[in-house]
């Protein structure tokens, strides 16, 4: 797609520049939903991104960035406990954990026909026969 | 209810339409849009910060408008198996977006398109760290563009909303919303911005009390790697500062409260497994009509445990009745214990009033279905599901409003 393209290739000096401490302040052309006439710029905040296609985690690897995120936390925090930084990395630890515990409720619930079946009893592929 | 001066003397079939963006070519347009003039007093607020708007706005055919709710809570603290039980009630199955991003917060069913507020972060993992913010911290979070979206949504235009991804902790290439007949917001901060807030058709507050939240992150974390109970608990502490800050203060706009707290029925308990419930329901809030026990506006204590029907330990008591909550003026619905057998379920739905079923043991039939779900024996399970059929009332009686409105949209 020619837009995804146009997109990738003008992002790619911008991010350079932004890395480090990133704004909070995010671009005017972005804060106003629909602009057809800024479709080019608004896909370029997200250039860097359209070039590595995001897969799902698996949970295992979750699992490690939760122990590693804890770690962190507990380090963060020896110095000052009360500083931004400490209390940044424990709200890290929660996110990453509930994370966690998210992909293994979509684990736990991947097969399709039993969640179809919970849903639509009396369709035809839901019957179960007995002799 | 919004009157407006709609300069058309049909709304339906069609709307016909004075003015019509010419925007069409992109696909965003899929509806026609009329000209209308605000003049009631309660659905049009300026911002003292100076946000401009014009006195008139373009809207899509009445009809056809988003229904929109907001369901605020703390991150762990119930959210998804809340929006699991809503779903369900409004009828299919809700699903990720089909061949989009695999980490897309967003969950679509045929009536309803559940999205998450997290969605909005300013700053991504990194930038919260190197700021030393938090996620629950407003500057972290995009504000004005939650407006904007929101507000294109419930006016029937889609949009491109950012994507958070949970596990890298960036923000991905956006996705396409689109107008659904319900959007529910849910996150940490639905009701924090007063112009999100005022877009709202109805509001839910999570409050999990700290004895209760401890318990279920426990139940959540223990077994994670690198865990322990003082880590779980260092967490919440941390985060608690700003979370009373920004996060607790929400619930005085919330239509319905579902607060959770330890059992009262074992004394000294602290395992939180058994539940003690409260439903705090606002009064006067236009399509939503409390729930209520036995005789409406009375204060009532009942034990349905008896000769009738017997329950197991350590059995099951209701308390209802009129309270003030923030200066408001609500009715609280209280459960404290558990059902363990079904019969103890039908038995307390049939004596419950309001409840908005469309058939006897609707209620049973829902918690049965989902009797995998953490709740589905207490009381965040019982009223989770009967706010979800409050919504489903909620919104057809929104819809059968504005099909007879024409008449009534004079200035």
């Amino acid at each position: 797609m020619a837009t995804t393209m146009a997109g990738v290739s003008l992002s790619a000096p911008r991010i350079v520049a932004k890395s480090g401490a990133e704004s909070p302040k995010v671009p005017h052309a972005y804060i106003r939903t629909v602009q057809p006439w800024n479709y080019n710029k608004r896909l370029s905040q997200y250039g860097r991104l359209m070039v590595v296609r995001p897969v799902m985690a698996a949970p295992d690897k979750l699992s490690d960035k939760v122990a590693e995120s804890v770690k962190n936390a507990e380090e963060a925090c020896s110095d000052n406990p009360a500083s931004g930084e400490c209390v940044a990395a424990w709200d890290e630890v929660e996110e990453l954990s509930a994370a966690a515990s998210h992909a293994r409720d979509k684990k736990k619930s991947t097969d399709s026909l039993e969640e179809y079946c919970k849903d639509n009893p009396e369709a035809d592929e839901c019957r179960t026969y007995e002799d | 209810m919004a009157i407006c001066t709609v300069y058309t003397t049909q709304l339906n079939p069609t709307c016909s339409s004075i003015s019509k963006p010419s925007k069409s070519h992109l696909g965003f347009h899929q509806r026609q849009v009329v000209l209308y003039k605000r003049n009631s007093t309660n659905t049009y607020r300026p911002r003292s910060s100076g946000f401009s708007r014009p006195s008139y706005s373009i809207i899509t055919c009445a009809a056809d408008q988003t229904v929109v709710i907001g369901l605020a809570a703390d991150s762990g603290c119930g959210k998804s198996t809340f929006m699991r039980r809503l779903t369900s009630v409004f009828g299919g199955a809700a699903e990720p977006p089909r061949g989009g991003n695999p980490d897309s917060n967003t969950l679509i069913s045929d009536t309803t398109t559940v999205i998450c507020l997290d969605d909005y972060h300013s700053l991504d993992r990194t930038g919260r760290k190197e700021k030393g913010v938090t996620a629950l911290d407003p500057r972290a979070n995009n504000f004005d563009l939650m407006y904007e979206q929101v507000k294109t949504i419930k006016e029937g235009v889609a949009v491109e909303k950012p994507i958070y991804n949970h596990v890298t902790g960036l923000l991905d290439p956006p996705e396409l919303i689109k107008p659904p007949k319900i959007l529910v917001i849910e996150g940490l901060h639905p009701m924090y911005d007063e112009r999100v807030r005022d877009l709202l058709d109805f509001s839910i507050y999570l409050d999990i009390s700290n004895e209760v939240k401890f318990a279920w992150k426990i139940q959540r974390d223990m077994a994670e790697r690198g865990h322990s109970l003082e880590s779980i608990k260092a967490s919440i502490e941390a985060r608690k500062p700003d979370f009373d800050a920004y996060i607790d203060p929400q619930k005085q706009y919330a239509d319905a409260v579902i607060e959770v707290l330890p059992t009262q029925l074992i004394p000294d308990d602290n395992e939180g497994k058994v539940l003690r419930v409260k439903l705090i329901m606002k009064e006067g809030v236009q399509y939503f009509s409390p729930v209520y026990l036995f005789d409406e506006g009375s204060t009532i204590s009942w034990i349905p445990c008896g000769r009738k029907l017997t329950c197991s330990y350590p059995g099951i008591k209701f308390t209802y009745g009129p309270d003030s909550y923030y200066g408001h003026e609500v009715s609280v619905l209280e459960m404290d214990g558990q059902f363990d057998r079904l019969d103890e379920l039908i038995y307390v739905e049939s004596h419950l009033s309001n409840i908005s079923t469309k058939f006897y043991g609707e209620v049973t039939q829902q918690m049965l279905k989902h009797s995998d779900f953490p709740g589905s024996n207490n009381g965040t399970g019982l009223f989770q599901t009967i706010i979800g059929l409050k919504i489903r009332d909620l919104y057809e009686q929104i819809v059968a409003s504005r099909s007879q409105t024409p008449v009534e949209a004079k200035a």
